[in-house]
């Protein structure tokens, strides 16, 4: 009996050694394996700052090999869906917040629930930014970690305002001192009749009218019938831009500046004052004269608005959910999405999402213009809304399509090509056919 | 003694050296093509399994204003092209068909736009056509002329980019006429100016119908051509104002690779296949009948 005891027990250590021998070695294979990560993003202009991101990755992970594939955005989503279409999506990549529905709802993102609910992520990223992500993609799980955040900002020239002897935007601006200050910065300065410098500049792109319907707490989407039903305060808010071109006479109609790029008409000092995504700090930065003063400010709230909702939304990274490498693919998210970088790695403009960040003096330390980069602080907290749908690039008009859809109605009507009226009734039928096809 | 005759190739050596355009073929041609065909008989965003709609697709574009504005838009971008391209290639044609010292220079000057990428063309035109601060806007106002928003009126957006495509693709069928002219046997034109035809008499009744043939050819390939169209549309007007500059070939791409409505996309690249496939048809008809060589 002994001697069968003992036998038994050399025989389970035996098995103990050779299984803890083999545990060993396969974490140290593990750990030698040789992993390449597939990194896709839109942004080519990034291109050095990523480079740099994934040097300093593979300098401390030298097991890991990143490969990062950028395009810009026209390229970048039909490639990206082919690529889904074929099961083999790049181990981590960009995904915005307008595709983030019907990307979940087509099963293409991997389900982070398990590492956002078990590391630190909710303490170190911004909550709205995480809620705001998983409201978008349904409400139940995570399937994006956002790295930025996006707002929208009224950008006004300083040297244009003090030679007007007008102050400079502040929180309580309402609507009429908006309209005061465009009338005032309109100004026909050769005298030959024609206007020389605007007040303001718009046309139908989604950063410069759904701003104002937000700061009037209107809304163009009703979310219960998911179809194109603006209410009232959005409609003031349409109507009080068309008439600043038809009426007030305080901003060009879109065809008139067809000859620019339209980031680059407040720039380029034809327009005082422009509303656009914060990302155009960037834009003003590298593209106006260096002698230029300038700054942003709050979209003035509108006479209806009771919060002001702010037009905000976030840039994520997702992943593949058919990825090898989730663990180290997630590791490698974290690192991009904050983790592991600094505030010289993000594009002028946009807000990290990771709180060490943004709430770090390096985000208001810049020694560029402009000098209210604590007014993007303070809009991340701030309640936001957005008007992503499916089917949102088709009725919005966006990219490839920004000529057509409401941007192109909107449009229309600012170049008198139509009615305020008819404009209302085309807007609702066309984008109802696309909402409709999306929503049954 | 049985004679060995040196055989290089046997009965399917033809195939061998047909296999290379015949895969082409198949898979850049015929095979998307039958595909596109499939699909367009489905609903398909790229993901999954493509949903059999029957006509679905084909009904919705009938039923939809958007999509008759669009062939409208087509035919006129069309039109204006073919006939644009043709007068102004032969123009052309007719002025740099002279022997004299530089006239190389001046076919490669007028050439270049057909090489020149279209988006730079476009971006280019632009700037040219800009309202009030562009070259021609400047040009007329300093004669007292305001100039017209030649790519933000409706009215006037197609015929401008259609003129642009003209300008750019002219070089092209001027070379495809100056090689007619340089087929046209001189003694004829030479009998013609002994019998006293003079210069206007010698072009429109002797020159311009022995150019039968090559007419009917530039024809058929600028029809196929002005069908081609996306480039400068997408860098000139993505499709706007209000719909006027949006084709048939914007339409698909916008369809199939902005909205990823793989089937729609493929029903209105049917229906541009089936026009394409009727002009053509047409073409031969007509160069069988009537287009064929005068001596």
């Amino acid at each position: 009996m002994k001697k069968i005891l003992i036998s038994f027990l050399i025989a389970t250590l035996s098995l103990t050694a050779i299984f803890a021998s083999g545990i060993k070695e396969t974490t140290e294979i593990k750990q030698d394996e040789q992993i390449t990560l597939e990194w896709w993003s839109w942004s080519p202009e990034m291109k050095e700052k990523n480079q740099k991101i994934i040097n300093k990755y593979e300098s401390e992970h030298p097991n890991i090999i990143i490969e990062n594939t950028m395009m810009s955005a026209s390229e970048y989503w039909p490639k990206l869906k082919i690529r889904a279409s074929q099961g083999n999506l790049p181990d981590v990549f960009g995904m915005s917040s307008s595709a983030l529905e019907e990307w979940v709802e087509d099963g293409l993102l991997g389900n982070l629930d398990e590492y956002i609910n078990n590391d630190k992520t909710k303490q170190e990223i911004y909550t709205n930014l995480l809620d705001s992500t998983k409201a978008l993609a349904g409400g139940n799980h995570y399937y994006a970690l956002p790295f930025a955040l996006v707002t929208t900002n009224l950008y006004y020239n300083k040297d244009m305002f003090d030679l007007a002897g007008l102050s400079y935007p502040t929180d309580n601006w309402t609507w009429d001192d908006f309209k005061d200050a465009a009338k005032a910065l309109t100004l026909d300065k050769d005298g030959d009749g024609a206007i020389d410098q605007w007040g303001f500049w718009f046309y139908g792109r989604y950063t410069q009218i759904e701003s104002w319907v937000y700061a009037n707490d209107g809304y163009l989407i009703n979310r219960d019938t998911m179809r194109y039903e603006p209410n009232d305060n959005a409609l003031d808010a349409l109507k009080m831009l068309t008439d600043l071109v038809l009426v007030d006479k305080v901003a060009p109609p879109q065809k008139d500046m067809a000859a620019f790029r339209q980031r680059d008409i407040f720039a380029h000092e034809i327009a005082a004052m422009s509303v656009e995504g914060s990302w155009n700090i960037d834009n003003n930065r590298n593209h106006s004269d260096k002698s230029m003063r300038w700054g942003i400010a709050k979209i003035p709230l509108g006479p209806s608005a009771k919060v002001g909702y702010i037009y905000g939304w976030s840039d994520s990274y997702s992943m593949s959910p058919n990825t090898e490498y989730s663990q180290e693919a997630w590791d490698f998210m974290k690192y991009i999405a904050g983790e592991g970088i600094g505030m010289d790695m993000y594009m002028a403009g946009k807000i990290p999402s990771f709180k060490a960040i943004t709430e770090s003096e390096a985000f208001d330390a810049s020694a560029q213009q402009p000098d209210e980069m604590y007014i993007l602080k303070e809009q991340a907290a701030g309640a936001m809304l957005t008007s992503y749908t499916k089917g949102w690039s088709e009725w919005r008009g966006y990219g490839a399509a920004e000529a057509l859809g409401l941007n192109g109605i909107i449009d229309g009507i600012v170049n008198g090509e139509m009615t305020f009226d008819e404009a209302m009734i085309e807007a609702s039928k066309d984008i109802n056919s696309v909402l409709k096809r999306y929503y049954r | 003694m049985k004679e060995h005759r040196l055989r290089w190739h046997g009965k399917y050596t033809p195939w061998l050296f047909l296999i290379p355009t015949i895969v082409g073929l198949l898979v850049f041609k015929l095979i998307p093509i039958f595909t596109a065909f499939y699909l367009s008989f489905t609903r398909w965003n790229l993901i999954g399994t493509p949903e059999f709609v029957g006509l679905g697709n084909f009904k919705e574009a009938l039923h939809s204003t958007h999509f008759m504005q669009t062939i409208y838009n087509t035919f006129g971008f069309s039109i204006l092209y073919i006939i644009g391209s043709m007068v102004v290639g032969l123009f052309l044609a007719v002025l740099i068909n002279k022997k004299m010292k530089g006239i190389s220079f001046f076919r490669a000057l007028i050439y270049l736009p057909v090489v020149t990428s279209s988006v730079a063309v476009g971006i280019v035109w632009n700037w040219i056509l800009g309202p009030n601060v562009g070259l021609i806007a400047k040009l007329l106002l300093s004669i007292g002329i305001n100039a017209p928003y030649w790519l933000g009126d409706t009215s006037l957006a197609l015929k401008t980019v259609a003129s642009v495509q003209v300008w750019k693709m002219s070089g092209y069928y001027m070379v495809l006429f100056l090689a007619g002219f340089q087929a046209i046997d001189y003694q004829v034109i030479e009998a013609s100016v002994v019998d006293g035809a003079n210069s206007f008499q010698r072009f429109f009744k002797v020159t311009f119908p022995m150019l039968g043939p090559t007419t009917f050819f530039v024809l058929s390939v600028s029809i196929i051509d002005s069908f081609k169209n996306f480039e400068l549309i997408y860098a000139m007007t993505k499709g706007g104002p209000q719909n006027s500059t949006n084709t048939l070939v914007y339409d698909v791409y916008l369809n199939g690779f902005q909205f990823f409505r793989i089937g729609y996309a493929s029903s209105l690249s049917m229906v541009l296949l089936l026009f394409v496939g009727i002009f053509t048809a047409i073409n031969f008809y007509i160069k069988k009948k009537w287009a064929q060589p005068l001596y």
